[in-house]
Parts: structure tokens; C-alpha cells; sequence
């Protein structure tokens, strides 16, 4: 598919719901408006809600590359933009040297574009396709501000300056995804030169449409058990909370399992596809699992009782 | 073409509107929206927020306000999406601003600021302060220790790499470039190494009745931090915080410190930790505080305020600040009862709790920090 046929909030809503990945408007909106005025997503949410996800589908629907960069403190351009390649430069050099080639040709071959290794930004920005590829920019809290203010930089004019060679343009501009777990505050410059939407968590009835989506194996009476039972111990105060990812995890372990209901010594013996540190685990375990699940049972109960719809 | 005018100019008032309720609306984001706005079904007042939203908001804290503002400027007011020619001659006007969280900030403002600065006059103040009862002596010494203290951050080794003379990693691309010019026979081997971190330092320091001992002792430390790292930043709290950076620049240290005493109205008073985060947080985190900073907290941890909401603060600065240093007096002191309530609940979030009493827990201090930071 490419960009002009995605020419409506329900096309790129159909698109993404047609590759399983179950949107809201407000964020199909967002992707819509990214692809028609050429800016970049950036996606800020808890852990596990589906902000990576976002962009491995958009690849795929436009049928392009997904190009990745994982941010991290200290990440520089060597990592992010391009780096020599030393080996191949050395041989070359002596190689040339032998042959007697004059030092200042030696200089202009060996720092041309044979000698680049391209990173995922350069990679980006070089790419030769028909349609513009996604570009993924993972956890960019993780990075420091010198990368962020990098990132401006490139994600302003789409084009690159080496030294060495010149400035490098984008053919076509990159789709651009950036994700952010905000265990920091990004600059708000940044973020004001992209396209902004909060994941926030699913209600009940996208989560289920969400495991059903995923795996379609989950009967229906199983996939309404777990989303009320996880909207419930997302109200607990945990360290770190379970997203769709982890509800999806747990979906397909239970699967796995051959489970069709949830019930204590399941819970119980699978609470570590939702729940990653030991203190939250406890901490469940002793609010009582059992009270847990009768409460989700009571929600459910609720939700679906005819007088209330 | 009239229809499109109207849009505008309500686009415009809403713009107003936002900006009115503290929210982002910048000139740049308005053309962005209106550039949004020609692909969508204006008439569709879900996908018109939604544009508005991703188009002009980019903080998670200001999404639900947003929605208030929207919904009042344009559905109660009922301004029309789709019957765009219809114009309204009202003056265009933006809801009232919603009611910011500051009560406690109104509060202090009320009479009994009045009564606080009545029961401490500035001279009383100095006469405690006074830098000059410490001997010759004693100020060098602090001075040295506070030098080695502010040593133990100015030297963290950030994760980028520089030049260098030596060192353990090859520099290659330099060594290349220098072979390509001088010939291979005559390589030279540079480095590079991790570089010196940058860091600045937000100093937060109780001024309520509790730490009146310790305030010599506090404001040896305020100066001898600014001596050594000028960008310091230093706010002082009691039931409010009060930044005191501009007011430390004045050359006589006297008469700086009657402003600092005027301005921080609640000097000697009882202590709302959690309020003065809060208001900390809210007010200024977002212009004092990167990633390089390191916040040092000055208290006794004895709290009035609520615990849980301490606790939340303390948090939130964390997730701003490179790091949270708890310097605490009564630490030092053998008969204390060594947690208080407030200072239990914040203890989680904290990269270092230590004692600060005296100038000789400084020493302790500068070197603990040094082996824990790096």
C-alpha cells in the first residue's frame, strides 16, 4: 500500500486493524496526519502498549523497510549516522601505497562513499526505493540530550553532512516513529517538531478485541476473563505495571497451556508473564489473588448485565 | 473562501483560549493545525480534536486539560465545524483559565506570611547566619571540604568520548586520516577517552524551625558550592519554595542574606515537604533541571505535610534530575530517632542518603560520593 491510497482516517484505520493492530481514532488520526504533511510520530506511553508495535505495522503496511535505532546514554554518531570502515580503509591505503599512487589521491579514495558503513539514521536518509522507509527511533529517553539535540537537527532537514564527503539529502522522507517510555523528560523542542499522541492503556473491550486480534485461538470467554482481571491489576500500585504486551504474553501462554479459565493455581502459577519484579508478584499475593479474580469476575458481571448497557 | 476566514479566525481565538489556560500555542503549531485541518473531515468534531491535540500538544500532563478547553470553545460554545459561513460576531473569547493546583501557593500569602516575617526580624536572622563567627580556620577547612564534595560530581565520566593523549581506545578515524596524509610507515597511535561529565547542581535546603541549628553550617555550604560550581541553582524551603539563585550574586554576603531572608517568608517556619516539591516541580523543574544535574535535598526530613505526597514528588524529581543526593544533619546525631515518617517514604527514590551535620561529615561525604558515583 502506499501513502496515496492511505487518504483517510478510516483508510489508515482499516489498514492497521487489517495487520492486527488495533487503533484509536485519535491515533489513527495521528499516523494520517504524519503521512499527509511528512512529520515525524512521536509516541509517549507506559511500557508494553503497543508504541514499537506502531511502527514494525506501518512497515509493513507500506511495504517498505523498517530501519531501527535503539537509543541509549551515549549513543553518538558513529553509532546513529555513519562510521569508517577501518579495516577495509587500511588495506587500501596500503595497498595504494604500493602502487605508488600519489598521498593526496590515497586521502580522496579512501574516505569516499566505498568506505562508509551506513547506520540506521544514514541509512534512512540513503534509501533507494519507492516508497520512503520507516524509520524507528526506540526509547529516545534513553539517549542523552547531545543525541536529542542531534536528532533536531536531522529530523528538521533530513540531510546529513560528512566531512568528508559532502551532504548527503533524503530522496524521500522517512516515515518517523519515535518512542518514549518517559522515564525522563524529552526537550520540548523535540517533541514540537513531531506529531504527538499519548498511548495510553486499553479499556476492556479494546483488549479484547486486541488478544482476539493477536490470537485468535483465545476463546471469547477467556479473552474477556483476562482483560478484566488485568484492568483490575493495573488499579493495584505497582512498580511496574503490565501492558497489552504482556496481557498478550499471558494470552498465549495460556493458550500454550491448553487453559480456558482463569481460575487461582493458573494465575498463580503464571503471574510472571504480567509481572516482572518480585515485589509487585508479592504484592499481589498478598492483596489474594482469589480476591482479584472475583472482583474482575464482579466487573465483568457488571459491564455486561443488561441494565447497565 | 468567507468560510475559510471564519475557521481561521476562530482557529486563532482558540489559540487564545489555550494559551489562556497555560497550555502550549504557539504561531507554529496553528499553521501546523490548519495545515491538519485541509485533510480531515472538519465536520467530524472527534477527528478535529484529534488533529487539534497531535498538532499542538506534546505533554502527557496537559492532554486532559486540552480536552476541557477544546470542548468548551468549540462544542459548548458551539462553534460550527461543518457550517463553517456562519459567523458569530462574538468577541472570541477563551474559557477561563482552569484552577491551577497553587492553593497552597495562595495560602502563603495570606495573613500568617505576615505574622512568620513579624516573628523573624532580618537582623535576628543575620545574627544566627552571621558567616563571620566561624574563626579563619574553620571557613578554610569548610571550604576545602566542600571543594573535595563538589569534586566527586565534576569529575563523573560521561558516556561520550573525546581526544586524548592517551588513554585505552584507539581513536581511528584520526590515526587514518593522519596515515593517509603521512604515510602508513609513520602511524601514530591517538586515543580517545570517555569525556568529563558536565554538572550542575540544584541545591534544595530546609530553612524551616527544625534546621535553624545548622543553618551556618547550611550557609557555608550554599556559598561554597556557588564558589566552586557558579551555575549552582539554590532554592530554600519551608512551607514554600523560594529560588535564591539571583539574590546569592550580590556582593555583600550580609546584605544578600537579609533578601534571602525577606524573600523566604518562611524562614524558621514549620516544613510541607511534599507542598515545596510540588510547588518545585511545578513551577521550576522544567527550566533548573537536565539530565546533568544533581539535585541535593538539605533536611532533617522532619515533615508536616502529607507523606504519600512527598513521596510522589520525590519521585518526580527523580525522573528529571541525573541524580538525588539526601544530605542530612541529624544523620550524624547519635540519639536520633533515625526515620522519620516522611523521610521513610521517600527513601526509595534517593541515589544517596547521607549524613551532614558538621564540617567532618563533610569530609565522610566527599568520599563516599566519589567511589559511589562513578
Amino acid at each position: 500500500m502506499t501513502t496515496a491510497e492511505l487518504n483517510s482516517i478510516d483508510a489508515v484505520a482499516t489498514a492497521l486493524t487489517d495487520r492486527r493492530y488495533i487503533p484509536d481514532r485519535a491515533l489513527a488520526t495521528t499516523v494520517f496526519l504524519a503521512l499527509r504533511l511528512g512529520k515525524p510520530i512521536f509516541l509517549e506511553g507506559e511500557p508494553g502498549v503497543g508504541k514499537t508495535e506502531l511502527a514494525k505495522v506501518l512497515a509493513e503496511i507500506l511495504g517498505t523497510p523498517l530501519i531501527r535505532l535503539q537509543c541509549y546514554e551515549g549513543l553518538d554518531t558513529h553509532t546513529a549516522l555513519y562510521e569508517w570502515n577501518y579495516p577495509r580503509q587500511m588495506l587500501e591505503l596500503r595497498l595504494q601505497e604500493a602502487r605508488g599512487i600519489d598521498k593526496e589521491q590515497i586521502g580522496a579514495d579512501i574516505f569516499s562513499a566505498d568506505y562508509l558503513l551506513e547506520r540506521p539514521l544514514l541509512k534512512a536518509i540513503q534509501h533507494a526505493g519507492a516508497q520512503a522507509p520507516v524509520l524507528l527511533i526506540d526509547e529516545v529517553d534513553r539517549s542523552d540530550e547531545e543525541f536529542e539535540a542531534f536528532l533536531l537537527e536531522v529530523l528538521s532537514d533530513f540531510q546529513i553532512s560528512i566531512p568528508e564527503i559532502g551532504t548527503i539529502t533524503a530522496q524521500q522522507v522517512p516515515v518517523v516513529v519515535l518512542t518514549s517510555n518517559r522515564t525522563r523528560e524529552l526537550h520540548d523542542a523535540l517533541k514540537r517538531r513531531c506529531l504527538y499522541h499519548w498511548i495510553d492503556y486499553p479499556d476492556v473491550a479494546k483488549e479484547i478485541e486486541i488478544v482476539q486480534a493477536r490470537l485468535p485461538g483465545v476463546e471469547n470467554d477467556l479473552a474477556n476473563q483476562l482483560a478484566f482481571f488485568m484492568q483490575r491489576v493495573r488499579s493495584e500500585d505497582l512498580y511496574k505495571r503490565p501492558g497489552i504486551a504482556e496481557t498478550i504474553d499471558w494470552a498465549a501462554a495460556l493458550l500454550a497451556l491448553g487453559t480456558d479459565e482463569l481460575d487461582r493455581d493458573t494465575v498463580d502459577a503464571t503471574l510472571g508473564c504480567i509481572l516482572k519484579y518480585k515485589g509487585d508478584i508479592e504484592k499481589l499475593q498478598t492483596t489474594g489473588l482469589e480476591k482479584l479474580l472475583s472482583e474482575a469476575q464482579e466487573a465483568r458481571a457488571f459491564a455486561e448485565s443488561p441494565t447497565t448497557r | 473562501m468567507e468560510s475559510r476566514v471564519t475557521l481561521f479566525r476562530n482557529v486563532m481565538g482558540f489559540m487564545g483560549a489555550l494559551r489562556k489556560a497555560g497550555l502550549p500555542a504557539d504561531p507554529a503549531g496553528a499553521i501546523e493545525l490548519c495545515e491538519g485541518l485541509r485533510f480531515i473531515d472538519i465536520g467530524s468534531p472527534a477527528d478535529f480534536q484529534a488533529t487539534a491535540r497531535t498538532t499542538l500538544m506534546f505533554r502527557k500532563e496537559d492532554l486532559a486539560r486540552f480536552d476541557v478547553v477544546f470542548r468548551e470553545y468549540w462544542l459548548q460554545q458551539k462553534r460550527p465545524f461543518n457550517r463553517l459561513a456562519e459567523n458569530d460576531e462574538t468577541e472570541i473569547e477563551g474559557p477561563e483559565p482552569q484552577p491551577e493546583q497553587d492553593d497552597n501557593i495562595g495560602d502563603d500569602d495570606g495573613p500568617d506570611k505576615e505574622e512568620r516575617r513579624a516573628s523573624y526580624s532580618a537582623d535576628e536572622i543575620i545574627a544566627r547566619k552571621d558567616l563571620a563567627t566561624l574563626t579563619d580556620a574553620e571557613i578554610e577547612r569548610a571550604r576545602r571540604l566542600i571543594r573535595q564534595f563538589v569534586a566527586a560530581f565534576a569529575t563523573l565520566r560521561s558516556r561520550r568520548h573525546q581526544r586524548s593523549r592517551r588513554g585505552q581506545l584507539l581513536d581511528f578515524r584520526r590515526m587514518l586520516r593522519r596515515t593517509a596524509v603521512q604515510g602508513s610507515d609513520a602511524t601514530e597511535f591517538y586515543y580517545r577517552r570517555r569525556k568529563i561529565r558536565r554538572t550542575r547542581l540544584m541545591l534544595l535546603c530546609d530553612v524551616s524551625g527544625s534546621m535553624e541549628r545548622y543553618s551556618r553550617f547550611l550557609l557555608e555550604f550554599i556559598y561554597g558550592l556557588r564558589r566552586e560550581l557558579p551555575d549552582t541553582e539554590v532554592a530554600v524551603f519551608a512551607t514554600r519554595m523560594t529560588v535564591i539563585t539571583d539574590l546569592l550574586e550580590a556582593r555583600s554576603v550580609a546584605r544578600s542574606l537579609r533578601e534571602v531572608a525577606r524573600r523566604a517568608g518562611d524562614w524558621g517556619s514549620g516544613t510541607d515537604i511534599g507542598g515545596c516539591l510540588r510547588d518545585f516541580n511545578d513551577r521550576y523543574a522544567r527550566d533548573m533541571l537536565t539530565t546533568d544535574t544533581v539535585v541535593v535535598l538539605l533536611s532533617d526530613g522532619w515533615d508536616r505535610g502529607d507523606a504519600q505526597l512527598m513521596r510522589d514528588e520525590i519521585e518526580h524529581l527523580r525522573r528529571r534530575a541525573h541524580r538525588i543526593i539526601w544530605l542530612n544533619p541529624l544523620l550524624g546525631n547519635s540519639d536520633y530517632e533515625p526515620l522519620t515518617r516522611g523521610m521513610r517514604t521517600a527513601l526509595p527514590h534517593l541515589d544517596h542518603f547521607l549524613p551532614a551535620h558538621n564540617l567532618e561529615s563533610l569530609a565522610r561525604l566527599a568520599q563516599t560520593l566519589r567511589t559511589a558515583l562513578n
